[in-house]
């Protein structure tokens, strides 16, 4: 066994929650509603919707290979070699997507925050951390994750309450203008964030408690639902429309905060907590990529591949796209389709479908 | 230490075997562990004086068994950790002179002496008998006499042990208000006894065993069985007989040889010199090591939380003491947290300060020669340094202390305009709320202080924030045997919170705590919340009804 740790339910759903929505937090309001207008919130709950069905999924093969990890049970679905050649896909498309997160985070704190520090050194930092963490287990990372995760959302409902004098619902006004295709290509983007739930497959065999996965998946969709949900209401009741042109639009929420002159412009200390999140969620896939890379190439221990896939994230992170412009275009228009209909949805259906047909076969033998 | 490498070269089972009784010495240890007492009395007093060569200290006192000259006897004992009065009255004066005139002149002969002296003579409580010389020289070292009796090769071990020590006073470490003020003190045997009479119960087990091959110093583990899960005791045990040490001379050489992260800041290894602590962590199912020497008792596990918990907590009223562990909490969070805050919104982040009290600082600092970050780092090594000379300095010059601390350092240096009055402000509080806490819990914070200090001036909150993730990471990857250390919040364990962020009143705190106390969980009947007794309830009812019907 590679991992020898255990995580329970809650700090099962809490990872998931940091794993889908600390990024979501930055840009995806702005996406939302640049497609659906003041009806971005409607993307927000199809999108909630339509991510269930791909929870299914990843909760329904786990179940059918227990004990065993996404790498693992492509072996015993495809074959040897086109199982390893998938499992390759999976990892350089983990690779790929957390290189996209650090850029995001990095490039987040330098735009707004650290003007003038280069971002190999914020994102180097980050990484360092994460590859600490890793180094410690899974069990450290989901317990720490569970000591931050009231603080991510504590800001998060925070800002939501002491935004409110700055908030109008009229804004929101008028209801269902955009139209069903608006809405739905609204929720495209925030679907393929809901996908990253995939990601969930390769943990499942370390719940104390396997059966409760389904549980898990229900309750991560619950609070994940509720938080784009309310970030889009109160992303449009302070801003309006307008809202679309933003790049951090919750970043700018919480620059109008001002309570009694004593607390003003909170955004660094929200920041902090943000940041938090994004840590834990690209520590999170990175430890997926570490373990996925140990158990392909059956390793005994995971520990030896932790700096390399490090500085390959390093590398890449800062070479994922020209500019932060460019990043979120491609998180807007392009991400979406790329990752729903092969990794995050397409290869999980037809992973499912030829799962189920051999062990019919298997059965009726 | 010729001793240890020739430990080394010998790995028979008699090494292999924890607590053999040697002296230390090695090339006498096989010698004396065979040798036994001989019948006769010069021989076995040749042998003592030969071992106890050069020590001044100990005296060899030779007298006549109920004055007959036949019988010779002889007192051996280490003049100042032995009761003097004790020996000249229940030994010396009770077997020459009262012994004749309270028997039978004739009956006694050299070859039934030993019985005499055992059963009429010795008034004196714990006797021993051996026919060990090394157990008979090992019994002198630590304080008892031992009485050798011509013609017998055996030797009484008196148990006379009386030594100057201090007596039991208030806690200095960890002073209350409201609770019991002793403290224990350096005698292991008054230590346990203190515990003792608190849990007046056969349950609590108190085993002894002896570390350092020099010292000779006695331990005792101390744990209350059917509370106490048995694994922990046999870790504990197992972990204490793997100490291979010349000496061991303060329960600090102990707890950094069984810790089990032994490079971490963070103590895993709780220590006290209170009896109702130590008694309320053996009550939770934890293990206390005694060791002599020292008033600072071990009890392990130890967690975190134990940083902000004093025994105080447990005696004042439950919503009191849950508003001054809220108050500890800050207090931790801002002696780690305050200077690096203070750098970083300073330095980076001005935008958070409203402006009144942005333009004023700002005013401050505008003739302060140095950055924010190097005037906070002088001010905090300033009082480093001056704390540290606090508790070093000789009583006398005290005042001396306070006076360049408070003029010099605080007054003069704004006056001078080498620091801001904010930053003086912001030390002063993080010195303070480090003390709130328990001393040692406190220790690791104030460390880490500085390196959050640099990111704070490299990086700003994001720094920070990275560091204080790295910190509360390492402290969720730490164990106390085998618990973890962050434990009941890092992994959240629901039940315990009870005695944790706050404190529950006492009938609510039913369950000891998971990690420690799950072999025996029920602590206190439920149901014991204090209600108004139903006749008095049923009477109040009926006046009211009474008077409103009026």
């Amino acid at each position: 066994m590679l991992e020898g740790g255990k995580i329970d339910t809650w700090q099962a759903v809490f990872l998931n929650v940091i794993m889908v929505s600390a990024t979501a937090l930055l840009g995806a309001p702005a996406i939302m509603v640049a497609q659906a207008g003041q009806d971005g919130w409607l993307s927000a709950l199809l999108a909630t919707m339509l991510g269930l069905p791909i929870a299914w999924i990843t909760v329904k093969l786990s179940s059918l290979y227990p004990g065993q990890t996404l790498i693992q049970y492509l072996d015993d679905i495809l074959g040897r070699w086109p199982g390893k050649a998938l499992g390759l896909l999976y990892l350089l498309y983990f690779t790929h997507i957390t290189s996209i997160m650090v850029r995001e985070y990095g490039s987040f704190l330098v735009d707004v925050f650290l003007i003038g520090t280069p971002i190999t050194v914020v994102n180097a930092m980050g990484l360092i951390i994460s590859a600490y963490i890793i180094k410690l287990g899974l069990e450290v990372l989901a317990r720490s994750n569970q000591l931050f995760f009231p603080w991510v959302i504590g800001s998060l409902v925070l800002t939501f309450l002491l935004v409110i004098p700055e908030m109008d619902l009229a804004r929101v006004q008028p209801v269902l203008e955009a139209g069903g295709l608006q809405i739905f290509k609204g929720s495209l983007a925030p679907l393929a964030w809901y996908g990253e739930i995939i990601a969930f497959a390769m943990v499942i065999p370390f719940l104390a408690k396997p059966g409760e996965a389904g549980k898990i998946v229900i309750l991560t969709f619950i609070i994940l639902g509720l938080i784009f949900f309310l970030l889009v209401v109160v992303g449009l009741a302070v801003f309006g429309p307008g809202l679309a042109n933003m790049n951090y639009p919750i970043l700018n929420v919480t620059r109008v905060i001002s309570l009694s002159r004593v607390i003003e412009r909170p955004e660094p200390l929200i920041m902090t907590v943000w940041v938090t999140g994004g840590l834990f969620k690209v520590t999170f896939f990175y430890y997926i990529i570490v373990l996925g890379s140990a158990q392909l190439l059956q390793l005994k221990s995971y520990r030896p591949l932790v700096l390399p896939v490090g500085a390959i994230l390093a590398a890449l992170s800062l070479n994922v796209s020209a500019s932060t412009l460019q990043m979120f275009s491609f998180l807007a228009h392009y991400w979406p389709f790329y990752a729903l209909f092969t990794f995050e949805f397409g290869f999980p259906v037809a992973l499912l479908g030829i799962a189920l047909i051999k062990n019919r076969g298997n059965k009726s033998k | 230490m010729a001793f240890f490498s020739r430990r080394r070269k010998k790995t028979g089972p008699a090494d292999a075997k924890p607590n053999t009784r040697d002296s230390g010495q090695g090339s006498k240890k096989q010698i004396a562990q065979s040798l036994l007492l001989s019948p006769d009395l010069d021989e076995n007093l040749r042998f003592l004086k030969q071992s106890f060569a050069d020590c001044s200290d100990v005296v060899f006192r030779e007298f006549l068994f109920a004055q007959r000259e036949q019988i010779k006897l002889a007192l051996v004992y280490v003049d100042g950790l032995t009761n003097k009065s004790q020996l000249s009255d229940q030994v010396m004066r009770a077997l020459s002179l009262e012994i004749p005139a309270a028997t039978d002149n004739t009956v006694i002969t050299k070859a039934n002496a030993l019985h005499y002296v055992k059963m009429r003579g010795l008034c004196i409580h714990q006797v021993k008998e051996t026919e060990n010389l090394q157990e008979a020289v090992e019994a002198i070292l630590s304080g008892d006499s031992i009485l050798l009796v011509d013609g017998h090769a055996t030797a009484v071990i008196n148990g006379s042990r009386g030594w100057e020590a201090r007596s039991i006073e208030e806690s200095q470490t960890q002073g209350v208000v409201r609770g019991p003020r002793e403290s224990f003190v350096e005698t292991l045997r008054t230590n346990t006894s203190l515990v003792r009479r608190k849990i007046k119960n056969k349950d609590l087990k108190i085993e002894s065993l002896t570390l350092g091959e020099v010292t000779r110093t006695d331990i005792a583990v101390a744990y209350i069985k059917g509370i106490v899960n048995e694994d922990l005791v046999t870790e504990v045990k197992q972990r204490l007989t793997r100490i291979k040490i010349d000496g061991i001379l303060e329960s600090g050489y102990i707890e950094e040889l069984i810790r089990d992260n032994p490079l971490s800041m963070f103590p895993t290894v709780g220590h006290t010199d209170r009896p109702d602590r130590v008694a309320a962590n053996l009550l939770e199912g934890r293990v206390a090591i005694f060791v002599d020497g020292t008033p600072m008792v071990l009890t392990v596990p130890h967690f975190f939380v134990e940083a902000i918990q004093t025994p105080e907590d447990y005696y004042e009223q439950a919503l009191f003491t849950s508003f001054v562990r809220l108050l500890r909490i800050g207090s931790l969070l801002i002696a780690l947290t305050l200077p690096s805050l203070y750098v970083a919104i300073i330095s980076f982040h001005q935008e958070m300060l409203p402006t009144p009290l942005l333009l004023s600082i700002a005013a401050q600092r505008e003739a302060v020669p140095f950055p924010v970050f190097v005037e906070a780092l002088l001010m905090e090594i300033a009082f480093e340094i001056i704390r540290e000379a606090g508790i070093r300095l000789p009583r006398q010059v005290g005042q001396a202390i306070s006076i360049v601390a408070a003029l010099i350092v605080g007054q003069a240096a704004v006056q001078a305009g080498l620091v801001a009055g904010a930053t003086i402000i912001v030390v002063a509080l993080t010195a303070m709320a480090s003390f709130v806490v328990y001393y040692s819990g406190s220790l690791a914070f104030r460390l880490l202080r500085f390196p959050l200090m640099f990111l704070a001036a490299s990086f700003g909150l994001f720094g920070l924030i990275a560091g204080l993730i790295v910190i509360v990471v390492h402290m969720t990857s730490l164990r106390s045997f085998g618990v973890p250390y962050l434990a009941p919040i890092g992994p959240l364990v629901p039940g315990d919170l009870k005695d944790s962020i706050v404190r529950a009143p006492w009938w609510a705190m039913i369950k000891r705590p998971h990690l420690v106390g799950q072999n025996n969980p029920v602590r206190e009947a439920s149901g014991m919340r204090p209600k108004p007794p139903q006749t008095t309830a049923q009477k109040g009812g009926d006046a009211d009804a009474g008077r409103r019907q009026n």
